[in-house]
């Protein structure tokens, strides 16, 4: 391996490329070229470093200096200043504190380890051997000179939940495929995101692919199942070709295979995609999309882990949660736990969006207040504004006011404060941004996308969009709030699945913390002439 | 097997080439062979989409549908339930602007009308020269940029209304594929 003096990263992922990461990246290499730095200074594509409002950025090792919105014109002077003389060149700097490399030390105290974004943004995503070189499939070593309980055991242990939303123990879920009997089993990866506001799992498989590899891996040896799926979003081009690379590379290395590190275990892992539809995120939908049938829901139970691809038993796990996995069993369960709260385990990657100074992907503990997540990491309210409202855990969760800025965010965090966490969506609206017609979106969004399977859902979703338009039209009869409030129950009570029930969490909770913009919708509507006579 | 009622409006429907049939006989197999003996109803259709210009015609469906021995009604169900697939003839380029909550907070409502505008088409129609098909999207997933849309498989982000008649110029130039 050569070994350079400087080293330039360069994070690409959809976000940078979209600011022109390319083309400062192409030119400089150019500019090493021209000046004959090759042999000393090294320039390495990575992951998202979770900055997005400073444009393209570079960072500079060992110096650890940030640069921030460079053009194509200004490389040529960080070159001949900072590469050459050691100038560092203060126009383009920014606070390198933006960087969620950090963020898990300033939280803590206790350590800088990065969990889940442990290598995105510090090696070259579609390089195995940087991987490795990072103990990359060091966790699969250990566990397949383990007994496969053994590694179920210190999931089990860490208290890993799934990050998905639901945050089902993911050594249990694990466990119950271990002990059915049967000739088949898979471990399929949910990457069909498609919580509005949600774009980690993109960002995790842009820049760390193979760290699911290795999970999922590590998941068939301990379940006794030898076929892994990724479901990826059919949008996601990125993602599907970077892990779809890894899973070639792995295979030629035998980390993937017949044999995997010649332990006669093995172990292939297929990627299929989605189709743009946000119900197969729902593990049953999504598995009837595997299958080759609409993503409709099945009956629960039998749960997955009894009867869920193609009838055998399966593991589904998140994005997020396998990410977790390696490094819970290089490290061992008690390191885990002494991340996050007594309830919650280990750290959340958070989603920052909307009306944001650094909107973002952030880790930071489980515990985390919005506080320290929209003000110390996402650096307030853009304009310096006030907050008008925050949306936590994606559409199909929680609208607060800022009184709950103060709340710490974990698993427990819905049931004692009425926060949902979702799958970490932080989404923040300014005082300028209407409630309502926002409101009137999120209600078409559920309308869109229910799948119509049941009819609460099919039908509910649609009169609360109706009601909604009506509000924010002016147009809303008396007692409109009223059959709301009833169309939502029923919606909770009686929908099929997870995108029903959970859809009438941001009316709810609107209604509950936002109640006077609701009577003064009310209060300045005007049935019209025509619906009163057919009313 | 023919679907051409269902999907197509009449008169529009070819019969198949032998070229397309030798086409269609090597997608499905070559998916096969990926998949470890299974299909991906998923990949072929996109493939389908990206060849037959971002529609699936009945004619083209009912082959598949042979080919890998489904019923057509299967078939049909399942592209009609994806909201990336289109049964719909569309334009050479598919614009899908993001509607859903970050884009909304940030923007996304005057970057729709003001593409409908541009274009001179409401959601979900084609534009009179066959260029641009203008939908509405659920979350494309960078949010981290909103508000933004995606023309085919390019993705733009922290757009403004000024933005957009060099985007879909560009587009227009690129045009002819």
């Amino acid at each position: 391996m050569k070994l350079f003096s400087t080293q330039i990263v360069v994070p690409v992922d959809s976000n940078s490329v979209l600011q022109g990461a390319l083309e400062v990246k192409h030119v400089l290499e150019e500019m090493i070229g021209t000046y004959n730095l090759g042999s000393q200074v090294s320039v390495v594509e990575t992951g998202a470093l979770g900055i997005y409002d400073q444009g393209v950025v570079l960072a500079v090792f060992p110096d650890d200096v940030y640069y921030g919105g460079v053009k194509p014109v200004d490389v040529q002077e960080i070159v001949t200043e900072h590469l050459l003389k050691g100038r560092v060149v203060s126009r383009l700097v920014i606070d390198r504190n933006l960087s969620n490399r950090r963020l898990v030390e300033k939280e803590t105290g206790k350590s800088q380890q990065k969990i889940v974004l442990r290598n995105a943004g510090l090696i070259d995503p579609q390089s195995i051997d940087e991987y490795i070189a990072r103990d990359g499939y060091g966790a699969l070593a250990k566990a397949l000179a383990m007994q496969p309980g053994e590694v179920i055991q210190i999931l089990t242990d860490s208290k890993l939940q799934g990050r998905g939303g639901a945050g089902f123990p993911t050594g249990l879920k694990w466990g119950m495929v271990a002990k059915e009997q049967s000739d088949e089993k898979y471990i399929v990866c949910n990457a069909d995101e498609g919580e509005p506001g949600t774009f980690k799992d993109r960002l995790i498989l842009e820049g760390d692919p193979h760290s699911i590899v290795e999970a999922m891996t590590i998941a068939g040896y301990a379940t006794g199942a030898h076929v892994g799926i990724a479901y990826v979003r059919g949008e996601y081009f990125m993602s599907i070709a970077r892990l779809k690379k890894a899973i070639k590379d792995a295979t030629e290395y035998g980390l993937l295979g017949k044999d995997v590190l010649g332990t006669g275990f093995q172990f292939d892992i297929e990627v299929y995609r989605g189709g743009g539809a946000y119900v197969c995120g729902e593990e049953f939908a999504l598995l009837e999309s595997i299958e080759n049938r609409r993503g409709e829901p099945r009956n629960k139970p039998p749960f997955p882990p009894q009867q869920g691809l193609f009838g055998k038993p399966t593991v589904v796990n998140n994005v997020e949660t396998f990410a977790n996995v390696p490094p819970i069993l290089l490290n061992g369960s008690d390191w885990f736990k002494s991340f996050g709260t007594p309830s919650s385990a280990g750290t959340k990657v958070f989603s920052l969006s909307g009306d944001i100074v650094n909107r973002g992907i952030v880790e930071a503990p489980l515990g985390v207040t919005l506080r320290e997540l929209i003000y110390d990491f996402g650096g307030g309210v853009k304009g310096g504004k006030h907050i008008g409202f925050i949306q936590t855990g994606g559409s199909a969760g929680t609208v607060l006011t800022d009184k709950f800025l103060d709340v710490p965010l974990d698993f427990a965090s819905m049931k004692t404060n009425n926060v949902s966490i979702g799958s970490g969506v932080i989404l923040v609206a300014s005082e300028d941004v209407p409630l309502l017609p926002f409101l009137a979106e999120v209600a078409h969004f559920f309308w869109h996308e229910s799948c119509g399977k049941c009819t609460p859902c099919r039908e509910g979703t649609l009169q609360v969009k109706t009601i909604m338009d009506t509000l924010v039209n002016r147009t809303a009869d008396p007692a409109s709030l009223q059959r709301l409030g009833k169309l939502l129950n029923t919606l909770n009570d009686t929908s099929f699945c997870g995108l029903g029930q959970a859809a009438p969490l941001a009316f709810e909770s609107a209604l509950r913390n936002f109640p006077e913009a609701f009577d003064r919708a009310l209060a300045e509507s005007h049935v019209p002439e025509a619906c009163q006579e057919e009313g | 097997m023919e679907l051409d009622n269902v999907t197509r409006p009449a008169g529009q429907a070819q019969p198949l080439s032998d070229e397309d049939k030798r086409f269609l006989g090597e997608l499905v197999e070559t998916n096969r062979t990926e998949h470890h003996g299974r299909v991906s109803y998923m990949d072929i259709m996109f493939e389908l989409e990206h060849h037959y210009g971002n529609s699936l015609p009945g004619e083209v469906l009912g082959e598949v549908a042979r080919l890998v021995g489904a019923p057509a009604s299967q078939l049909n169900g399942f592209v009609t339930f994806y909201t990336m697939l289109s049964t719909e003839p569309r334009g050479q380029h598919v614009i899908r602007v993001c509607t859903s909550g970050p884009c909304h907070v940030t923007g996304a409502p005057s970057i729709v009308s003001e593409l409908k505008r541009l274009l001179g088409v409401e959601l979900g129609e084609t534009t009179s020269d066959g260029m641009f098909t203008l939908e509405a999207s659920s979350c494309l997933g960078i949010c981290g940029v909103s508000p933004a849309l995606m023309i085919d498989d390019d993705a733009y982000g922290n757009l403004t209304s000024g933005d957009l008649p060099r985007i879909l110029a560009a587009k227009r130039v690129g045009g002819a594929q």
